[in-house]
């Protein structure tokens, strides 16, 4: 140990001796890993997998089930009640839930101002499907329509200032409802059981409300909605369920690879039979998409943090590059130092664990340089792009990712100095 | 200084040589790409959009209570608000829309004249309900037809005639005249100038909008208000804006109330956001480059001031010590500015695969070399000058 303080010492007096030079190391260091840090952040959040355990076993089923012909389409990236009818026929998957969002104005009476909430319209397996924690009450026994609702735990804090609400009565639209339950704290970032058109960006929902309710009363989707017939889709109660009017996304959950081809085959015998009767005009083009790649199937893949994420690690290569310029000047500059000392009986390892040590001294300052930048960055970031900003956030394993890579551009950066310092001819450094 | 003896003085510090120049070739292909989507970012905000920018003003609202969504209460809504708006001191006309121009996504639906449809169709065209003043607002000239002046509901009998923009118009009819002929949503009225409708990837079908006199039946996902205004009243109109609609009536939400200029940034926010660190790292590589090139200048001068003094002391001008370190650091920026030439064509080629970027064209490579030889010679001009004074006397420490 008091070794270590030794070496530790003659680093501080090597900083104090140029301190300018190793400033300006260490703050391009810093920039260049808090540049690349605060993208990483998003990046690493934005295509982490948030059903870890799950996300190879949901599926994202699609059919060109519309009323029109059409060659080498793809197919809608939502389908319509009655298309949601007949792949609900099959009991191969192990859970299976329709789905869209809305939007609702939601208050306790009359008299209250209304709160805008998110609405998602859904069926009761969505919540084992995909983990989602019940903190009171209990989900909907059935797929039946309903006046029963399910808040989030903010949303029944907001409205209630509370979360064990469980048999109270809201007005969503004007329309009297029953708690039946409310979830524990919850985010699925990202949110990927929408992926279309970039929502998977979104928080989760204010609440939640049985499809067939959502049809009776006729909540029309917020994000992704076609109709490929003459149909009024004011009327979802009616031709919402009858015509061609596709809002419903659908998502199976298949746990084996034996009920994966089941459902592929039994996708392809629906069309068969759907051709035959004359119901599907164009080639069958059915999709089953995994959940972990149901983004870029959508195409829906944050263009700009990649592209930005190519930009910051060349800025990277560019501090470390120059940061190892720096570092070998300021060696040289030492040289004579290392060459004394080297001709005073201290040998090759001693000075190596001398500038181990001083790679450790520059790797603290750099990491809270580096810190400190990434998270200004993030900030940046957050006002540029707010659309991003639930994924700005920090945790064990990125922080410890930060330290690696600090200490490896740290290392880096001494490596050849340190070499060159080290094993180079003593008589010709004397000399010099 | 001969060139050679500048590549020679280079070659005896390979290794500083070496690093230097990846530096400023890595930092020309940035500064090259950054400027390159500064200008695509700037061309797409400066394009032309056919709408009076500044001195119109949209209101993004939805009713809160299910019955003022849906008509006839939604009408009559909609004609209190229209009222008390025009009201407004410094409002010239205001309209209802279903959606409103310069967006993202919409009300979208296919455009074709039923006898040759394969031939014709125009697919997701903005399509707008809206009132008989919303040309007006927007200043639209009529360049074919008469404006129907009356609202038609879309879906009657007699459906609402369409007023097209000149190029739908043309992707539809070609060169023939498009009044009076029949479209898959009725027929059409009028053929007006070319406006900015939804962001599309085809900059043709940007101007793609039809529009339908007609009463809004439903607004479940909200309408908009547009409102145009005299060139000195636009912050005013816009403070009144909020309480005059909610003294109509309370039970609504209003999204946002902005200048269509603010709607146009709004819709490339993201190549805005993406161009502004792009110039901000720019800076930060410039700043670094600046450092690097100026340590590499100063501790040059610092090992070699023997040298220095020799030359010195056998004639050599302060001027010539000066030119000479210069020149060898404009000789690096050279070397490194051609490297990054091919740095550049692969930055380039990457990142167009993951954004829409144009390629390279010839003038920006000799501008982006410019900057980054100024800023060379900023970072090196003070140890240059700190080598024109070291005195012939140091000579003789050589000896």
């Amino acid at each position: 140990m008091e070794q270590l303080f030794y070496y530790l010492k003659v680093s501080w007096f090597s900083v104090k001796r140029a301190p300018l030079p190793y400033m300006l190391t260490v703050l391009i260091l810093s920039l260049g890993l808090g540049v690349f840090f605060s993208n990483a952040t998003f990046y690493y959040r934005i295509n982490s997998d948030p059903l870890p355990a799950k996300s190879d076993k949901l599926f994202f089923p699609m059919m060109l089930l519309v009323p029109y012909q059409c060659s080498n389409c793809k197919p809608p990236s939502v389908l319509s009640y009655s298309n949601i009818a007949k792949l609900n026929a099959s009991d191969i998957p192990s859970a299976k839930a329709a789905m869209y969002s809305a939007g609702g104005y939601l208050r306790l009476n009359s008299e209250q101002a209304p709160t805008p909430v998110n609405v998602r319209i859904t069926q009761r397996d969505f919540f084992s499907m995909f983990d989602v924690p019940m903190l009171h009450g209990s989900i909907w026994p059935d797929n039946q329509a309903r006046d029963e609702v399910l808040l989030s735990k903010a949303t029944a804090e907001k409205l209630f200032g509370r979360t064990n609400v469980t048999g109270q009565q809201v007005l969503l639209d004007d329309r009297l409802f029953t708690v039946i339950g409310v979830l524990d704290q919850w985010q699925m970032l990202p949110r990927l059981y929408d992926a279309f058109n970039r929502n998977y960006l979104n928080p989760t929902e204010d609440i939640y409300l049985p499809l067939e309710s959502g049809y009776d009363y006729n909540y029309l989707s917020n994000t992704n909605s076609s109709t490929f017939e003459d149909a009024d889709y004011r009327k979802l109660a009616t031709d919402g369920r009858t015509k061609a009017i596709h809002q419903l996304q659908y998502w199976v959950q298949l746990d084996t690879l034996a009920q994966q081809n089941a459902y592929r085959q039994f996708m392809a015998n629906l069309v068969a039979d759907e051709k035959a009767a004359g119901r599907h005009p164009s080639a069958e083009a059915n999709q089953l998409v995994m959940m972990r790649d149901i983004v870029s199937y959508f195409d829906g893949e944050s263009g700009d943090i990649k592209a930005f994420a190519i930009v910051t690690l060349l800025f990277l290569l560019v501090c470390v590059f120059n940061a190892s310029h720096l570092s070998l000047n300021r060696y040289l500059s030492n040289q004579y130092e290392f060459s004394l000392r080297r001709a005073l009986g201290a040998n090759r390892s001693q000075l190596q664990v001398q500038l181990l040590v001083d790679m450790g001294l520059m790797s603290t300052f750099t990491l809270t340089g580096a810190a400190i930048i990434a998270y200004g960055g993030i900030k940046l970031m957050n006002y540029l792009w707010p659309a991003n900003s639930l994924f700005a956030s920090w945790d064990l394993q990125l922080m410890l990712a930060l330290a690696a890579l600090t200490l490896l551009c740290s290392y880096l950066v001494t490596l050849y100095p340190s070499l060159r310092a080290s094993f180079g001819s003593l008589n010709k450094q004397l000399k010099e | 200084m001969p060139l050679h003896l500048l590549f020679k003085s280079l070659l005896r510090r390979k290794m500083v040589t070496a690093l230097l120049l990846i530096q400023l070739a890595m930092t020309f292909a940035l500064l090259l790409n950054s400027m390159l989507l500064a200008q695509q970012t700037r061309q797409k905000l400066q394009q032309p959009t056919g709408l009076p920018l500044q001195q119109t003003l949209q209101v993004q609202l939805k009713p809160t209570s299910v019955s003022l969504r849906q008509y006839p209460a939604l009408g009559d809504l909609l004609v209190r608000q229209l009222e008390a708006v025009r009201a407004i001191p410094g409002v010239v006309a205001v309209a209802y829309a279903n959606q409103g121009p310069l967006h993202e996504g919409g009300s979208n639906g296919n455009i074709h004249d039923p006898d040759r449809e394969e031939l014709s169709k125009a697919n997701g065209v903005p399509l707008y309900n809206v009132s008989a003043d919303f040309f007006t607002v927007l200043q639209l000239s009529v360049l074919a037809g008469e404006l129907p002046q009356s609202e038609i509901s879309i879906d009657g009998i007699a459906p609402s005639p369409v007023v097209m923009t000149k190029s739908l118009a043309n992707k539809v009819f070609g060169s023939e005249p498009a009044i009076g002929r029949q479209l898959n949503r009725g027929p059409v009225a009028a053929v007006v100038a070319d406006f900015y409708g939804q962001r599309k990837r085809n900059e043709v079908e940007i101007n793609f909008n039809s529009v339908q006199v007609a009463p809004l039946w439903n607004a479940d996902w909200g309408y908009v208000l547009l409102i145009r205004t005299t060139a000195d009243n636009v912050e005013a109109v816009r403070q009144a804006l909020p309480q005059v609609l909610q003294r109509v009536d309370s039970n609504i939400e209003i999204f946002s109330v902005r200048t269509l200029q603010e709607q146009l940034q709004r819709l490339y926010s993201n190549e805005f956001g993406l161009a502004s660190l792009l110039s901000l790292l720019s800076v930060l590589m410039l700043l670094v480059s600046m450092i690097s090139s100026y340590s590499n200048a100063y501790f040059h001068t610092l090992k070699h001031q023997q040298e220095i003094g020799i030359k010195r002391a056998l004639g050599a001008s302060k001027r010539r010590i000066f030119t000479e370190l210069l020149s060898e650091n404009w000789l690096s920026t050279g070397l490194g500015a051609i490297a990054g030439v091919g740095c550049a064509v692969v930055l380039n080629q990457l990142l167009s695969q993951v954004i829409s970027i144009p390629p390279l064209s010839w003038w920006l490579p000799v501008a982006t070399c410019a900057i980054l030889l100024l800023c060379v010679t900023v970072a090196t001009w003070y140890p240059a000058a700190i080598a024109t004074r070291i005195s012939p006397a140091t000579a003789t420490k050589a000896l």
